[in-house]
């Protein structure tokens, strides 16, 4: 435990050795949240109601997804596991005594509370600049499923972009093609731009059978109340057991990918 | 012409190398085309579900997402070597750049086109011309002007990567603007219109995304005024002058870390 706890401590020094590229980062979350609001901004000027939301109700569900998305989405989630498995640097880390897929983790975990701690003061500033309506749930049970589903939501996404980067164990020169559909898909799909609810309800139903709406939009769901009851427990059983079958794949991936990889370039 | 002859061997190593990856480039191409798709099936269900966006109609809307598009794959056609260029500044491999006997510029900013970014080029003037004469009556004046504001808008975003690049030798950062800037762009999906004062001011002519992107979209169908047509090529010529004499101020500043 001690030596995964010192790769989290210099994986948080790493993201201060540049300092401006540091603060463009927290530049470019702010900006993300700003450039979803202004153009849900821009469609609400001549509509007073789109798919049922109200112009304040969809600005709370924007802020819902910074907050979320801050927690889930956040880099470096795995960076460069493609590029060591392709380059064979992957090696130097078999030969100590870590789990890789645990080291990678780790600073994955690094870099969320990093960017937690600095997304708290963005949050309220942008709160004081906006002030959305957020209703914080004070049922116990209901925050606890929220928290849940976020920890659930973290790990299927760094378990998403690994095995999306174990390509490379077959293909060595592909370090980030699988990994970019799987960000396209997540941008659209995990309802980061719009509540996936407003789509047609038999794609809304096809959409659960992949991971994608239990990243962001569940886990909103979960905090402003639009999931309530048994519905909360069957949307974490539902997370749940996509964690399972993510955790099956990725071992399943790694052990095969072991098998052939070759150590190219070393 | 020297110049010209250099590009194209940069350019023709580079898809090369991107042509031995075919695993990869499957890939990279399915989610080019899937983002285009879901983006653009995203904007049906909103005009379905808004009856209708800031007075355009919904060819018009689709209209503008194809021409986002179209001009930005442009510009990630030409400007793609510039997402490569943090690590060239940061192991003070750029000395090896410098000591060519050409332009370094040509090399960091144009000297990794991405055979991708062509193909998509390709499917989408395909997708831009079918769409555009089947729904709309096109003047020649208006098509001249388009090709000439497209040009226009390329100067623009040739002189923000060359603005990237001289704050990139500075301050040996790279990575988050030029996704800041890939981030901004993004907001022109939608015409400019549709945003509200000042950020439509913002995009417009401080960015200036709106001259690059829109402007030229409005032209094709005809509303675009005189004025901002002279003032986007004032503002295209302008910039990249402006940014070609960072470009210099900043090669100055360059310490070559690490080597």
């Amino acid at each position: 435990m001690h030596k995964y706890f010192t790769v989290f401590i210099v994986s948080l020094q790493n993201e201060f050795i540049y300092r401006f590229n540091f603060i463009l980062w927290r530049v470019r979350n702010i900006l993300r949240f700003l450039m979803t609001y202004f153009l849900w901004s821009g469609i609400f000027i001549a509509n007073t109601s789109v798919f049922g939301y109200s112009q304040n109700q969809m600005l709370t569900y924007v802020f819902m997804v910074l907050i979320v998305q801050t927690m889930v989405l956040s880099a470096p989630s795995s960076d460069n596991i493609g590029g060591e498995i392709g380059n064979g640097d992957l090696s130097n880390y078999l030969v100590k005594p870590v789990s890789y897929l645990k080291y990678w983790f780790t600073r994955d975990v690094a870099s969320k509370t990093l960017n937690f701690i600095f997304a708290v003061f963005e949050i309220i500033l942008l709160w004081f600049l906006f002030r959305p309506v957020i209703i914080f749930p004070t049922n116990f049970a209901v925050i606890l499923g929220f928290l849940v589903s976020l920890l659930l939501a973290t790990v299927i996404y760094y378990l998403l972009s690994a095995c999306a980067r174990f390509v490379s164990f077959w293909a060595p020169e592909n370090t980030w093609g699988l990994a970019f559909l799987v960000l396209v898909m997540i941008e659209i799909l995990a309802g980061g731009i719009f509540p996936l609810n407003i789509l047609p309800a038999s794609i809304y139903q096809l959409l659960q059978l992949t991971p994608f709406p239990y990243l962001v939009f569940f886990p909103i769901s979960i905090f402003s109340g639009k999931i309530i009851g048994l519905e909360i427990i069957k949307v974490l059983l539902q997370s749940a057991v996509y964690v399972a079958i993510m955790v099956w794949f990725t071992k399943f991936l790694w052990k095969k990918g072991m098998m052939v990889y070759q150590s190219s370039g070393k | 012409m020297k110049e010209i002859k250099v590009w194209l061997r940069y350019t023709n190593n580079s898809f090369q190398q991107v042509l031995a990856s075919r695993t990869s480039m499957i890939f990279l191409m399915t989610g080019k085309i899937i983002r285009v798709l879901l983006f653009l099936g995203f904007l049906f269900f909103l005009f379905k579900g808004a009856g209708g966006l800031g007075g355009y109609t919904k060819n018009q809307i689709i209209f503008f997402y194809l021409s986002f598009n179209l001009i930005d794959t442009l510009a990630q056609l030409f400007f793609r070597e510039v997402y490569r260029f943090r690590p060239l500044i940061v192991s003070g491999n750029f000395d090896f750049v410098l000591l060519k006997p050409v332009n370094p510029l040509i090399r960091v900013l144009l000297g990794g086109a991405d055979v991708m970014d062509l193909m998509m080029l390709f499917l989408l003037t395909i997708a831009v011309l079918f769409f555009t004469l089947g729904n709309f009556s096109i003047t020649p004046l208006n098509l001249l002007i388009f090709i000439l504001l497209l040009f226009n808008g390329f100067l623009v975003a040739a002189a923000f990567h060359i603005f990237v690049l001289g704050i990139g030798i500075i301050t040996t950062s790279v990575d988050h603007l030029i996704i800041i800037y890939r981030d901004m762009t993004s907001m022109l999906r939608i015409p400019v219109d549709l945003y509200v004062e000042p950020i439509r001011f913002i995009l417009t002519f401080l960015l200036p995304l709106g001259i690059m992107i829109t402007f030229p979209s409005k032209a094709l169908l005809g509303i675009l005024s005189a004025n901002l047509i002279i003032v986007s090529l004032v503002f295209g010529i302008t910039s990249l002058f402006l940014s070609l004499k960072f470009w210099s101020f900043a090669l100055k500043k360059y310490s070559s870390a690490s080597s």
